[in-house]
């Protein structure tokens, strides 16, 4: 099953965080703008009250009233969107603005001296912002007389100002996320364009058109990509190996089985009985020695750092419950932390086949040393034993000769050992340990 | 000696089966990990040889099982492949020794009586108990150095003795160690044996080797026979 591309969903996450933030961003935009606007219209109204207020006078009796010439000409001229009413103690218009002229003014409403009201008002004349503002205003013989002025103002031009501000933000935020979205699709295709190589590159190397992945590819890729060749490379010689371990197999398998089949024709009793049990050891040497050079997973992408003290521990313990009655004393001296890069199981083959034959062929001791050499590791396993002939140490590997043309019976331990070593690259070198036997000396890139 | 035979493979498990009753063991079958694990569970066996690879549980599991519930007798792993890890997880489930198949008969046989006199805590495969001596590997018994012909349960019934010398043992123990289960169980024919085991080795009365204890069983009295 595929799953949404990473493009898509790089696109979709992307676009989904502009539109919350642009989303937001607007919406805290707009509020800031109409509540500026809304702080500067109380100001304004304030600096109108304070202007009538500064521009009236007193009559004959001093009472307030207001002089033709006005602070603002809008007062004086009908119609013009600015309108002022002076309402007395009891509620009596005592003064109107020459702007009211044909109006009626419904917006005034009685407030105590000191007292600032604001509020919006709506009928058939259209929406106004209104500030009433009490005022105790002195006469002549020292008695306060009570005054509410209410100035109101249009409210249309503001709302169309915040109309026009809204539609202005709304076409840059737009604007804005348009071209975000345009070039944020242009990097993610850019950005993206080594996968969708690293794609058609495998999909080549699928098809037979090239062997491996062979393209420059950034670092954070590379990683990958080598991992994808190394991956190719040990499926390939994994295969390999398969085949001809399949080979051998089949190859020597058909002498015994031939010998087998002779003998079933022309012998019978203790003959034929004699020769089956001489060939089923034999052929069971073969399934084993080509089963296990089979199964060896030789390094791989896959294979992890393998801890060498932990295997040989365990070994170890094995085979002294094994070897109980024996008595046999291990030494074991592995660097701590020593690793071996590949398979465990090649591992534990590699190290049980020699370790087993020192505890077979060891009279009481064996020692098992390891640690880092120069690019690899090195384990030395060293027995008690009889020890092997310097002329008998290479044609005891067997190197180079095929399993059915070597004499049965002698193990399948040290070639196997000395197979797996190879597939890392590895040597096994076989010598005279000082505790009087076989040193088998392994190095492991 | 009663051992428990766990493999899969017919064939394989009815060969041995045989071989190892020929060899005067009494041995019971299981063609899977759960018959396996009900069996051991079930009778008092002194080892059992276990394939690894086993349908229902596998013979790893089934070892971990046995180790974890208390039953300490010897267990030999059979395996196919033969890897070392395969053979590293056996041991340390709690296996005490392993065999890769195909194997030969004679070497199966010398690993099982080498586990078994390692379990009854003896260094070397010949018991010798005053002029009495018995040899494990070769099922030989000889009496003051004269052979002594003994019959297969005679032999079971004097091995098992012998091997828990000293210790009082029930007619119900030893009844379930020397027959398999499909044995039809008299004790009286266990007493036949005794008397008839009593005659070949002391047939002057002098030493009397197997004690009875009435009620309670028999011992084998390393004491008065030394």
């Amino acid at each position: 099953m595929t799953g949404h591309s990473i493009h898509l969903r790089l696109v979709l996450a992307a676009s989904l965080v502009l539109a919350a933030f642009l989303g937001l961003g607007g919406l805290a935009l707009d509020k800031a703008y109409r509540e500026s606007g809304e702080a500067a219209l109380r100001e304004r109204l304030l600096g109108y009250v304070y202007a009538l207020l500064a521009a009236a006078e007193e009559d004959g009796q001093g009472r307030l009233t207001l002089p033709v010439a006005l602070p603002d000409p809008r007062f004086s001229n009908p119609d013009s969107g600015l309108y002022a009413e002076v309402g007395g103690a009891d509620g009596r218009v005592v003064w109107r603005s020459p702007s009211l002229l044909g109006r009626t003014y419904g917006q005034r409403r009685q407030v105590a001296a000191g007292v600032r009201d604001y509020l919006r008002y709506e009928d058939s004349g259209g929406s106004f912002n209104v500030l009433n503002f009490g005022v105790v205003w002195e006469d002549r013989s020292g008695a306060g007389l009570a005054y509410t002025l209410s100035v109101s103002e249009d409210a249309r031009p503001l709302e169309r100002e915040i109309a026009a501000f809204r539609t202005s933000l709304l076409i840059w935020l737009g604007g804005a996320s348009l071209l975000l979205l345009i070039a944020q699709g242009v990097v993610l295709r850019w950005g993206l364009r080594p996968l969708r190589e690293v794609a058609d590159d495998i999909q080549q190397v699928e098809r037979g058109a090239r062997d491996y992945l062979a393209g420059r590819y950034p670092r954070e890729l590379s990683v990958l990509t080598r991992r994808i060749n190394s991956l190719i490379h040990s499926a390939r010689a994994s295969r390999d190996r398969y085949r001809h371990s399949m080979d051998d197999l089949a190859h020597s398998l058909k002498t015994p089985l031939a010998v087998l089949r002779g003998a079933v024709e022309r012998e019978s009793g203790e003959a034929l009985r004699g020769l089956i049990r001489e060939q089923v050891p034999r052929m069971d040497d073969i399934v084993q020695y080509q089963l296990k050079r089979a199964a060896a997973a030789g390094v791989g992408a896959l294979s992890g750092p393998v801890p060498v003290g932990a295997v040989v521990r365990r070994l170890c313990a094995s085979l002294e419950k094994v070897y109980r009655e024996k008595g046999v004393v291990c030494e074991r001296a592995v660097d701590e932390g020593l690793l071996f890069q590949g398979d465990e199981g090649d591992l534990f083959e590699l190290l049980g086949n020699l370790i087993d034959n020192a505890f077979k062929y060891g009279r009481s001791r064996v020692r098992i040393r390891a640690g880092a050499l120069e690019g690899g590791i090195r384990i030395t396993i060293e027995d008690d034993g009889p020890g092997i002939a310097p002329d008998e140490r290479v044609a005891v590997l067997r190197r180079g000769v095929r399993f059915d043309q070597r004499t049965a019976g002698q193990g399948i331990g040290l070639s196997v050992a000395d197979d797996i070593a190879r597939l890392y690259q590895g040597r096994i070198a076989i010598g005279a340990s000082d505790l009087g036997g076989v040193a088998v000396a392994v190095d492991l890139s | 000696m009663r051992l428990l035979v766990v493999e899969d493979e017919q064939i394989l498990r009815e060969q041995l089966l045989e071989q190892l009753r020929e060899r005067g063991y009494s041995v019971d079958g299981a063609a899977d990990g759960e018959e396996g694990r009900f069996m051991a569970e079930e009778y008092p066996y002194d080892l059992a040889i276990i394939d690894i690879g086993l349908p229902k549980m596998d013979g790893i599991a089934l070892i971990r099982h046995l180790r974890a519930h208390g039953r300490l007798f010897p267990v030999l792993i059979l395996t196919a492949r033969g890897g070392w890890q395969e053979k590293v997880e056996g041991l340390e489930a709690g296996a005490d020794d392993y065999l890769v198949k195909p194997f030969h008969p004679e070497e199966l046989l010398a690993r099982l009586n080498a586990l078994l006199r390692r379990s009854a805590g003896l260094a070397c495969p010949r018991v010798e108990i005053g002029p009495v001596c018995l040899d494990t590997a070769t099922q030989a018994v000889s009496a003051h150095g004269q052979g002594v012909d003994l019959t297969a349960y005679e032999y079971k019934l004097l091995e098992y003795l012998m091997l828990n010398q000293g210790r009082v043992i029930s007619k119900t123990e030893l009844t379930e160690h020397i027959y398999d289960q499909d044995f039809d169980r008299d004790s009286n024919v266990l007493e036949v044996f005794v008397r008839r085991l009593r005659k070949k080795l002391d047939p002057s009365g002098q030493l009397q080797p197997i004690e009875t204890l009435r009620g309670r069983g028999y011992r084998y009295n390393s004491g008065r026979a030394s």
